[in-house]
């Protein structure tokens, strides 16, 4: 299926990945074409900054993530570029050579770049050379310096099921040493500057994150964040497991993607064995995938209005969210975890007793949702509180290579479902809606009428399904490589598998959505006012599970926390009040 | 029953600690608040302080980054307290147990903390809300 060609890129079939190759020049070393929308191109790991560039500027390519994968040499390192208008998935592979296992950073070039090099550094031991801020990303502050869990040779102690390791001694066992270490302190502010602390606990944060603000006044000048208090390994955990059982592990990569990291998942899969699903399995993922983000968008938007202190309507999107949910348990089981993708289709078919049912839950929400965007659009108080907030230009998104609604409302029109076709996607009449502005206000307007798109798709959806089988035959899962995305609710989801042709994935890279569009508050934060941050924080729909896997507020002169989360979001809902007096 | 007891069975309030979730418990304990469910009219009160809490509602795996944090809130809760362990992760690990960045589950930090903690289990993946209600019931009446 996939062949080796010469490094001129004169005999490859895709004008993409011919274009790509040109632009490259002589830093190819090696292209393997897998598939019309899959190229990997091995290039001179001197000069990866190169390419990178060239990728990024000259061809406007977005960097999905970046993979490490221990092979004979070193570390390989592969940088994922979506060419999204050219439906292209380009994939340039550096090789960091044993034993320094050091590459120029392309995070100090691309800020795109920066989290997953730093990951890379804790979980393979690459280094980077040049990249500016090499602190720890994942692991915990006790996890022991130089063991890295993602090397060939790392072991885990078993665990029975109540729990219990059967041994206390091994590589990643607690190390007190560690914790006192730089790696581990946050940075201290610089003299004049505020540090106020949100986190890691908090009643409005449904997960353990901790943020540090670095404020003036009351304006925010610098951002930190500390990860791994979620951080569950589960990329080592999937290479445990065999094929079948992987997508059960990465649905609980996160509650509200668990209908999309699955098929992200299965859609590499399926691609390395290059089998297709049947039409009807197409349908039914869709559906259930759309219904996924008509309960997630309206979570955001009850939880948007919670912050601004909207209760009202917090209370309202939640109930009225309440009957997809119901539908989504009728039709899979679960409310939330769906098991229903597989390997080659679904695992179980719906009754076309059920559709009336679906179509009856999707009609009974579109008179409140319709209602909630009305509020959302027209409500003087909501522009003056959101309008020119947190903006994230149309330059940073890119640079950032943030994805999903935070994407589409700065301007940047990617949405995998459309530039990747798959699924019912293609089959069905809908539109990416897209906002210029790139403030809060644009992404809760993205997201409102979003959910009407996905209304229309599962309509449609149920109009034009097709009879026939729910899943196709796999054999085996052949050796090679393969790389896929969905979009989930808040932004593309990515996926890497490696198979060696035995029971399990051997390397499987994942990349969700939030992991992306976190880091881009330093774009959209700084300068920003401290009574904002919570709002900005809360658009671009933050998924910490997702992420791995935290800020806080500090008087700048003395160095003490300042503010609670708390504050903060009395200082939110304090300042719509008076907004709307105003108005 | 002493006065705290009462106070606590008549009117638990509850504050949500999620030391490695993926999430799902957390939207299905959120989801006890909205009027569906409604747990407030049964005298639950959401907090956002353990110091104001009588009841820890635990999701996730506890990680080894999450479990010094979930020690010291452990410490700030007045007692009696009652610690929910929501969740199969939050029971034994449940499919992230084998993980590197697991610590242990639960119920064993809080007994490390204090021997006669205690400690109700709610299992599920993630549990129903229906289930969180019956459970807290239960938990309550054996008080």
């Amino acid at each position: 299926m996939s062949e080796l060609k010469d490094a001129t890129g004169a005999d490859v079939e895709s004008l993409v990945l011919a274009r790509v190759l040109a632009a490259l020049g002589g830093l190819v070393l090696e292209v393997e074409e897998q598939t019309p929308e899959r190229g990997w191109i091995r290039v001179d790991p001197a000069r990866i900054r190169e390419a990178s560039r060239i990728l990024f500027e000259d061809l406007g390519g977005r960097l999905a993530t970046v993979t490490g994968i221990e092979v004979r040499d070193g570390i390989d390192i592969l940088y994922h570029w979506c060419l999204d208008a050219d439906h292209y998935v380009a994939t340039v592979k550096g090789l960091a050579q044993a034993p320094a296992m050091a590459i120029d950073s392309v995070g100090q070039d691309l800020p795109a770049a920066d989290w997953i090099e730093r990951e890379m550094h804790d979980l393979l031991g690459a280094e980077f050379t040049g990249h500016p801020d090499m602190r720890r990303l994942l692991l915990a502050d006790d996890w022991p310096e130089g063991v890295h869990p993602l090397r060939r040779g790392f072991k885990v102690p078993k665990v029975d099921s109540e729990g219990k390791r059967e041994t206390q001694e091994w590589a990643g066992a607690p190390d007190e040493a560690a914790r006192k270490r730089e790696f581990s302190r946050p940075r201290r502010p610089q003299p004049g500057r505020t540090l106020i602390n949100i986190g890691p606990f908090h009643p409005l944060q449904e997960e353990a994150e901790f943020f540090q603000l670095y404020c003036e006044g009351e304006t925010v000048v610098d951002m930190d964040v500390r990860l791994s208090y979620n951080h569950r390994g589960i990329e080592e955990l999937s290479t445990r497991m065999t094929w079948d059982q992987v997508p059960f592990l990465v649905e609980r990569v996160c509650g509200i993607c668990s209908a999309s990291h699955p098929w992200a998942y299965i859609r590499a899969v399926e691609t390395l064995c290059g089998i297709q699903a049947p039409p009807r399995a197409e349908y039914l993922r869709t559906i259930v995938a759309e219904l996924e983000r008509l309960h997630s968008h309206m979570l955001w938007l009850g939880l948007a209005g919670h912050f601004l202190g909207y209760n009202t309507v917090w209370m309202w999107a939640w109930k009225y969210r309440e009957p997809i949910m119901d539908i989504l348990e009728l039709i899979t089981g679960s409310r939330i975890h769906y098991a229903n993708n597989r390997i080659g289709g679904v695992r179980r078919d719906v009754s076309p007793d059920l559709y009336g049912e679906i179509r009856k839950a999707v009609d009974s929400i579109k008179a409140p949702l319709e209602l909630i965007t009305k509020a959302v659009i027209d409500d003087p108080v909501l522009h003056a509180r959101l309008k020119g907030v947190g903006v994230l230009s149309y330059d940073e998104a890119r640079r950032w290579g943030v994805t999903g609604p935070t994407a589409r409302a700065s301007g940047v029109p990617i949405d995998v479902r459309r530039d990747h076709p798959h699924g019912a996607y293609d089959e069905v009449e809908w539109q990416v809606i897209t906002q210029t502005e790139g403030d809060v206000f644009a992404k809760a307007v993205v997201r409102c009428l979003e959910s009407f798109e996905s209304i229309k798709i599962v309509e449609q959806c149920l109009d034009q399904i097709p009879d026939g089988p729910v899943a196709a035959e796999v054999d085996h899962i052949p050796r090679g490589e393969s790389c896929s995305n969905y979009e989930a609710p808040r932004g593309e989801t990515f996926h890497y598998v490696r198979s060696d042709g035995g029971p399990g994935p051997v390397r499987h890279k994942i990349r969700a959505p939030s992991y992306v569009n976190i880091p881009s508050f330093r774009a959209s934060c700084i300068g920003q006012q401290v009574a904002d941050v919570t709002i900005i924080l809360a658009s671009v729909d933050p998924c910490y599970s997702c992420t791995e896997r935290m800020a806080r507020l500090v008087d700048a002169q003395t160095g003490r926390p300042m503010g609670t989360f708390q504050d903060m979001v009395r200082a939110s809902r304090e300042r719509t009040r008076r907004l709307r007096k105003e108005c | 029953m002493s006065l705290t007891t009462f106070g606590l069975k008549k009117s638990p309030w509850v504050y949500h600690v999620n030391v490695g979730a993926c999430n799902n418990c957390d939207i299905e304990v959120l989801e006890l608040l909205t009027p569906r469910y409604d747990v407030e009219r049964l005298g639950i009160v959401l907090v956002g302080s353990p110091r104001h809490a009588d009841a820890l509602l635990v999701t996730g795996i506890c990680t080894r980054q999450a479990e010094p944090r979930l020690r010291e809130i452990y410490r700030q809760t007045p007692k009696p307290c009652v610690v929910f362990c929501i969740g199969s992760c939050a029971m034994t690990g449940g499919i992230f147990r084998h993980a590197y960045h697991f610590s242990r589950p639960v119920d064993e930090v809080i007994r490390d903390e204090d021997p006669n903690a205690i400690i109700a289990y709610i299992p599920g993946c993630p549990p129903k809300p229906e289930a969180m209600i019956a459970g807290a019931a239960k938990a309550l009446a054996a008080l």
